[in-house]
């Protein structure tokens, strides 16, 4: 028997540390990596799904060797007709494909990438994807817009207001030091892992006090304080409403007028069009003498495209004046008939979050004194998605902004940046901008850098200034149009084209994306699909060929863990782990490494393959250990100079440890400051603020691209662009999914609950569906069969517990057993997860469906980041 | 003298099923057959709900109804309090489980896989003097036997402790002496209001749970 | 969360259902019939059938002689031993109806009251742990084998006897009821009242004058009290579930 050390990042949560028990060479058990106790933020322990990878090595229905389609007509109800191929075969396939197309012209008619690929996962599968980043970096340009969940179904508006406002792709509270938690919808107990359950704990334990607002009861409610069960999608209207009382009820006093005052743009003024006042000399915005000032001052107000809209002596009131000015409305007592949450609530919980605050305490860390601010607001995914994310994530960020409590220990910290750059180094990423703020590399909106040619099909560029340039704004452009526009491309862009060869891996848009049934419709048309396939499933159902790599815990790979990353994973420490073989491949399954050099070798692009790896692209620069680039390298000689060139980064250059040392140890740390927690010390060191409350910056933006669209004759973003706004109003955002109904020519009465979805810890980002472990442990937690109905009103309806029931809409149904439950608002209905499999093994047969099903790709119920939300209207009745 | 006792702390759990998963690899258990598990429970009704995670599993009572009732004496009780099935005696009967209050107890009288037939790792741990017997959490006592003769100490060195308290990613599962005051366990007792499950049965269950803490 | 067990189904059911006939039957011919061996061969039958009813459930039916280790505690092993002498003395009954078959009855009753205790030993299940559930076991084993007495004799003191046992039968279900509270056993309940009890008495009555009443009486007895114990052990044995008399505190309060 042995113990194999490895890595599990089956979800964003991740990376969690385990070994692999193997007996005879079969493995046979995953414990956690108990060496990596003192180092990690959850004790070293390893999450639920990882136990489902000794199943997924030994899976029956695995796909062992590569297969060719021999069914030349695709759709759901067509066989395939899978015959096995040899290895040399399907590479030969794939790169005769790719060779015809290079010889053509990487883009095409449309000057779209003719590659495409989709990778699932939140940006997991890269690390299971050995070198195939590098031979996509050597092909060139490729489509990586084509989502299956990730862009718009995400934390979206989190994701790019986060980054604008403090390198906050995701946002967590300083759980470690954080009082008074605030949760809308935020999951964390089943989407922050093995750290957030952990940290989480440890703050119960301390005396935290979560709320969580959220339709439902769900597992981070029932580890709460107090649970508050609003209303769906009016969390904007909770938020204000918090807002309020601390800028109209609360004396100012308590507020943190030194931050607002010194570190935010709230004292910035504004003039009469909305825009900053700037001196005439030095173009930058006035700074008023008070945070709430109207002042008289030279200077002059410049609008979209630097049109001056003013000059001369001219009247400014400060942007903290105009916010409090704009919050007047947001009382208690108006959020009440918005939400559905008594105003007192309100009005306490706002109350408690003030005065759990600590304004003007500080705290020593290693040896730097900071504010002191352990209050936070966490957002949930529905929340941040679609409409009403914006203000969501505006007022989350102001109510820290308020008392000071953002990127300070005991506030909100955002993780990780994944638009700005480097990646790798949120601190970096910190550079003066324009106006004193921070600097973000907005798509351009100026007539002469706007495109109305994008260079992907989803058109990030052209539509969303936010998603910044680069392979994340791609999958965080409004992924959806890659396929909507299939059919009718709008006017203004050119026709969305199909990819002539797709990639796909460790993703299941046919499940995992709205309107599941229209997707596969398009999927079907693709002409050349090349699925990395672990069992058949409902996307390589539609692929022209399967390759077999080699799983979890058969294949070679080496990853940064540590310093800061999603969610909770902010480390104490930051280094390296590996992932390694803890048995030989099963059946012809091959490292993915081993695929990716054998493409580049068969696609004559190995030297820019091996450059690409030799320039970072497996994680490290290789710098004194880089590869010779013209000859291919084995597998085992590419992770050595990966394995050297990280221990020599680790270390300062003093060690070099290869493969060898790594596949024993696992795992190397070095310590990681956790001043570098802390965006607020950097900002503060750069004489930068942040911009709160003010959004001078994406009025701007908004109005420029406005314009340029409208130039270009494209009216069909309008509604978009009215979510450019300096201080964001409240709209019904509800109500935006009840004129989709009446759009319809339905009446919002016909079809009375919101049906909306939770994460599923035990399956979250997993693709772990046909783990028949995971399936029984995730039964043992309510509402894995079926859908979860508040007691008191299914019963009034006649149904009972186990009964089927149809869920509709006006378009779709589907059937679920109802599962009774006291802890939901009679109004809303649950699907956890993300279900109705019809082609993978073992799934299904769940006879559980998803809502995805039910959800439309609508542009009308797209919001200006290009992102929608898990929520739509349905029917319910006890089915036949 | 040694009393082996685990310790839930309710406000830590999550009911995330890590424990259960783990139990059923550690402890290679066929589909179905959770030693250990944790149950979903809601109290109230709407809107004053709450909803808590209980782990469960053999509570290693001291006073084992399904001790008492085995015919076999295939169940037994060790000085350390562990009860435990001898697989070579027991009929099968299935009396303890119905006499056990918690649910502990399984019997599966046919070989069982995950996917039908059994797969590499199934057939590797396959073990038949489990079929047609009954079978419940040991509290790992093999881990705890090899530790300590590894003069390791259960509930703290990983070795010597039961997989579901290694795996629980909440830090809510613990185990130790009870009757050791220096212990981790007793340590959490002496610092927070506790009970056991059904404590109004008598049968004196070595399974606590922690809800707040001490006055 | 209240599991309905699944470790004894129907086999088991037919232990308690055949056992209990069988034990009153002998307990019944060695009153009514003491010279007879048809209904001891009968009694010996069904127990003997219940038995291997129960042993087709067992998972390694090749241990059953385990049965016999523990008879400190377990009352399955005190019924496996009565069993034993039940078959000892039924079977030197049959040979001399006198003096064996009142030590066979003893025997009966012994084996009748162990199953009784089976099932108030069963302390996971509230329907089977009640006290007076071994009253019931008892009452309904003496008023079936009664019944079933009545197919060899009707004479009065098998009907006096099969009657005062209906009447104990029914005492005993109306407490159980009310202590064990279980809707499974409402519909059985009722039928044992309603059929197995009074018009089971109105037949015995008839039966004291029109002989040919008296099996139907008996027949109505016997029915009602197998789908009793049948629901009994099938159907109403539900595990008592979990319950917190403490909600644990999260965060601050």
């Amino acid at each position: 028997m042995k113990r194999v050390a490895t890595y599990c990042y089956q979800c964003v949560a991740g990376p969690d540390l385990l070994t692999v028990k193997v007996c005879d060479g079969v493995a046979t058990e995953v414990e956690p990596n108990f060496a990596a106790a003192a180092v990690h933020p959850g004790g070293g322990k390893v999450c639920v799904k990882a136990y489902g990878l000794v199943q997924k090595t030994y899976h029956p229905a695995r796909v062992l060797q590569p297969m060719k389609r021999t069914n030349p007509k695709k759709g759901h109800g067509e066989d395939p007709g899978w015959v096995p191929i040899s290895w040399d075969e399907a590479l030969g396939r794939i790169s005769e494909k790719l060779l015809q197309i290079r010889a053509r012209g990487l883009l095409d008619e449309s000057g779209y990438p003719r590659v495409a690929a989709s990778f699932g996962g939140g940006g997991t599968p890269q690390s299971y994807m050995g070198s195939f980043p590098a031979f996509l970096a050597a092909w060139g340009p490729v489509d990586m817009g084509f989502g299956s969940g990730q862009g718009v179904k995400c934390y979206h508006s989190e994701h790019l207001y986060g980054e604008l406002w403090h390198r906050g792709f995701t946002v967590s509270p300083d759980t470690p030091l954080t009082n008074y938690l605030i949760s809308c919808g935020a999951n964390v107990e089943a989407s922050g892992g093995v750290a957030g359950v952990w940290r989480h704990a440890n703050a119960r334990e301390r005396g935290m006090k979560r709320v969580q607002v959220e339709p439902h009861l769900s597992v981070t409610g029932a580890c709460s304080a107090e649970w508050v069960p609003i209303k769906p999608k009016t969390d904007a209207a909770f938020l204000y409403a918090l807002i309020h009382v601390l800028l109209h009820e609360a004396p100012r006093a308590r507020l943190d007028a030194d931050f607002l005052y010194r570190h935010t743009s709230s004292p910035y003024l504004v003039g009469a069009h909305g825009f900053y006042l700037r001196d005439p000399g030095t173009g930058q915005p006035i700074i008023a003498g008070a945070l709430e000032a109207s002042e008289e001052h030279v200077g002059l107000e410049t609008g979209a495209d630097g049109e001056v809209l003013a000059e001369g002596r001219l009247q400014g009131e400060t942007a903290f004046a105009k916010l409090v000015a704009h919050m007047k409305p947001y009382s208690p007592e108006w959020a009440e008939g918005v939400c559905d949450v008594q105003a007192a609530r309100i009005r306490r919980i706002a109350n408690e979050y003030l005065g759990a605050a600590c304004v003007g305490q500080t705290i020593d860390i290693e040896g730097k004194t900071l504010p002191y601010r352990p209050v936070a607001v966490s957002l949930g995914k529905t929340v941040t998605n679609g409409w009403g994310g914006f203000e969501c994530c505006w007022a989350r960020t102001l109510l820290a902004a308020l008392v000071g409590a953002l990127e300070v220990p005991g506030g909100i910290l955002g993780t990780t940046v994944r638009l700005n750059r480097p990646m790798s180094e949120r601190h970096k990423s910190v550079t003066p901008g324009p106006d004193g703020l921070m600097a973000y590399a907005f798509n351009p909106t100026d007539p002469q850098h706007w495109s109305a040619q994008p260079n992907i099909r989803n058109a990030y560029r052209s539509m969303v200034p936010l998603a910044v340039d680069g392979p994340w704004g791609q999958a965080l452009g409004p992924t959806h149009f890659s396929w909507m526009f299939l059919d009718s491309t709008p006017p203004g862009l050119p026709r969305v084209t199909l990819p002539e060869l797709w990639f796909v891996y460790r993703t299941n848009p046919a499940i995992s994306f709205w309107d599941n049934d229209a997707l596969e419709e398009r999927m079907a048309r693709f002409p050349f699909v090349v699925a990395f396939a672990f069992t058949r499933d409902e996307t390589n159902h539609f692929a022209d060929l399967l390759l077999p790599d080699a799983t979890d815990l058969e294949s070679l790979q080496l990853i940064r863990i540590g310093g800061t990353k999603y969610i909770e994973q902010f480390w104490d420490h930051e280094g390296f782990a590996l992932r390694q073989p803890a048995i030989a491949p099963r059946g012809e399954a091959r490292d993915f490494t081993d695929i990716a050099t054998a493409l580049a070798l068969r696609t004559g692009l190995i030297d820019q393959y091996n450059a690409s790896i030799n320039k970072g692209a497996l994680g490290v620069r290789l710098k004194d250990f880089s590869l010779e680039a013209s000859q291919p390298h084995a597998t085992e000689q590419i992770w050595d100079a990966v394995c050297k060139a990280a221990s020599s980064e680790l270390s300062g250059g003093t060690e070099s440890h290869g493969l060898d040392w790594w596949k024993e140890h696992g795992l190397a740390t070095r310590p990681f400051p956790r001043t570098a927690w802390y965006l607020f010390p950097t900002l503060a060191a750069r004489g930068l603020r942040f911009e709160m409350p003010y959004q001078e910056r994406l009025l701007r933006i908004g109005q420029e691209l406005g314009r340029r669209l409208h130039e270009h004759g494209m009216r069909w973003w309008d509604k978009q662009l009215a979510e450019y706004q300096a201080l964001p109003a409240w709209k019904d955002f509800p109500g935006e999914w009840e004129r989709a109904l009446v759009a319809m020519g339905r009446a919002p009465g016909e079809f009375p609950f919101w049906l909306l979805t939770s994460r599923s810890m035990q399956y979250a980002w997993g693709g772990n569906v046909g783990m028949q472990l995971i399936k029984e442990v995730a039964d043992n937690v309510a509402g894995h069969g079926g859908v979860i109905v508040n007691t008191g009103r299914a019963r009034a309806m006649g149904v009972a517990s186990g009964d089927f029931v149809e869920i509709a809409t006006p378009l779709r149904s589907v059937r679920a057993r109802a599962v009774l439950r006291q802890g939901i608002r009679p109004d809303t209905l649950l699907l956890l997860g993300q279900f109705g499999h019809w082609a993978t093994p073992f799934a299904k047969d769940f006879d559980m469906p998803s809502m995805n099903k039910l959800v439309p790709m609508s542009l009308e119920l797209t919001d200006a980041t290009g992102s929608g939300a898990d929520i739509v209207r349905v029917a319910l009745r006890k089915a036949a | 003298m040694t009393r082996w006792a685990m310790v839930a702390d309710l406000r830590r759990c999550v009911g995330c099923q890590t424990c259960t998963a783990a139990c059923r690899q550690a402890n290679a258990t066929p589909p179905g057959v959770q030693w250990r598990r944790v149950v979903d429970m809601e109290f109230g009704e709407y809107p004053q709900v709450q909803r808590a995670f209980v782990p469960v599993g053999c509570m290693h009572c001291d006073d084992p109804p399904c001790m008492h009732v085995c015919p076999s004496t295939a169940t037994r009780k060790r000085a350390d309090g562990i009860v435990t099935i001898d697989y070579d005696l027991c009929i099968g009967c299935g009396y303890c489980a119905v006499a056990c209050p918690y649910q502990a107890r399984f019997k599966v009288d046919v070989p069982t896989f995950a996917y039908g037939a059994p797969t590499e790792n199934e057939t590797a741990c396959f073990d038949a003097k489990r079929i047609g017997v009954a079978t419940k959490c040991t509290f790992c006592a093999e881990r705890i036997d090899t530790g300590l003769a590894k003069g390791l100490t259960p509930g703290v060195d990983p070795e010597a402790t039961p997989a579901c308290v290694n795996s629980c990613i909440a830090n809510a599962l613990h185990f130790g002496n009870v009757e050791d005051a220096h212990s981790n366990v007793s340590q959490l007792l002496a610092e927070n209001q506790h009970f056991r499950m059904h404590e109004e049965l008598g049968t004196g269950p070595r399974f606590y749970y922690l809800w707040d803490k001490a006055p | 969360m209240n599991w309905l067990q699944k470790h004894w189904d129907a086999r088991a059911a037919l232990n308690f259902m055949l056992g209990g006939t069988g034990g009153g039957l002998m307990i019944a011919a060695a009153l009514a019939t003491p010279d007879s061996r048809a209904p001891i061969l009968l009694s010996l039958v069904l127990v003997a059938a219940g038995l291997g009813a129960v042993w087709l459930e067992t998972g390694r039916k090749l241990r059953a002689v385990n049965v016999f280790f523990n008879p400190f505690t377990s009352w399955m092993t005190r019924e496996a031993f009565a069993a034993v002498l039940l078959f000892a003395l039924g079977a030197a009954a049959l040979w001399r109806p006198q003096p064996f078959l009142p030590a066979a009855a003893l025997a009966a009753l012994a084996f009748v009251w162990c199953q009784a205790r089976i099932l108030r030993a069963s302390m996971g299940i509230p329907a089977w742990r009640a006290p007076q559930v071994v009253l019931l076991i008892v009452s309904t084993a003496l008023a079936e084998g009664a019944g079933l007495c009545l197919l060899f004799t009707t004479a009065p003191l098998l009907l006096t006897w099969f009657a005062l046992a209906l009447v104990l039968r029914a005492i005993a279900w109306s407490r159980y009821r009310a202590a064990a509270r279980s809707a499974a056993l409402e519909a059985p309940g009722k039928g044992l009242l309603q059929i197995g009890t009074v018009a089971a008495l109105l037949l015995a009555l008839a039966g004291y004058v029109v002989p040919a009443a008296a099996p139907l009486a008996g027949a109505a007895a016997i029915a009602t009290g197998l789908w009793l114990k049948f629901a009994l052990v099938a159907r109403a044995s539900y595990n008592q579930g979990f319950a917190l008399p403490r909600l644990p505190v999260r965060g601050t309060r």
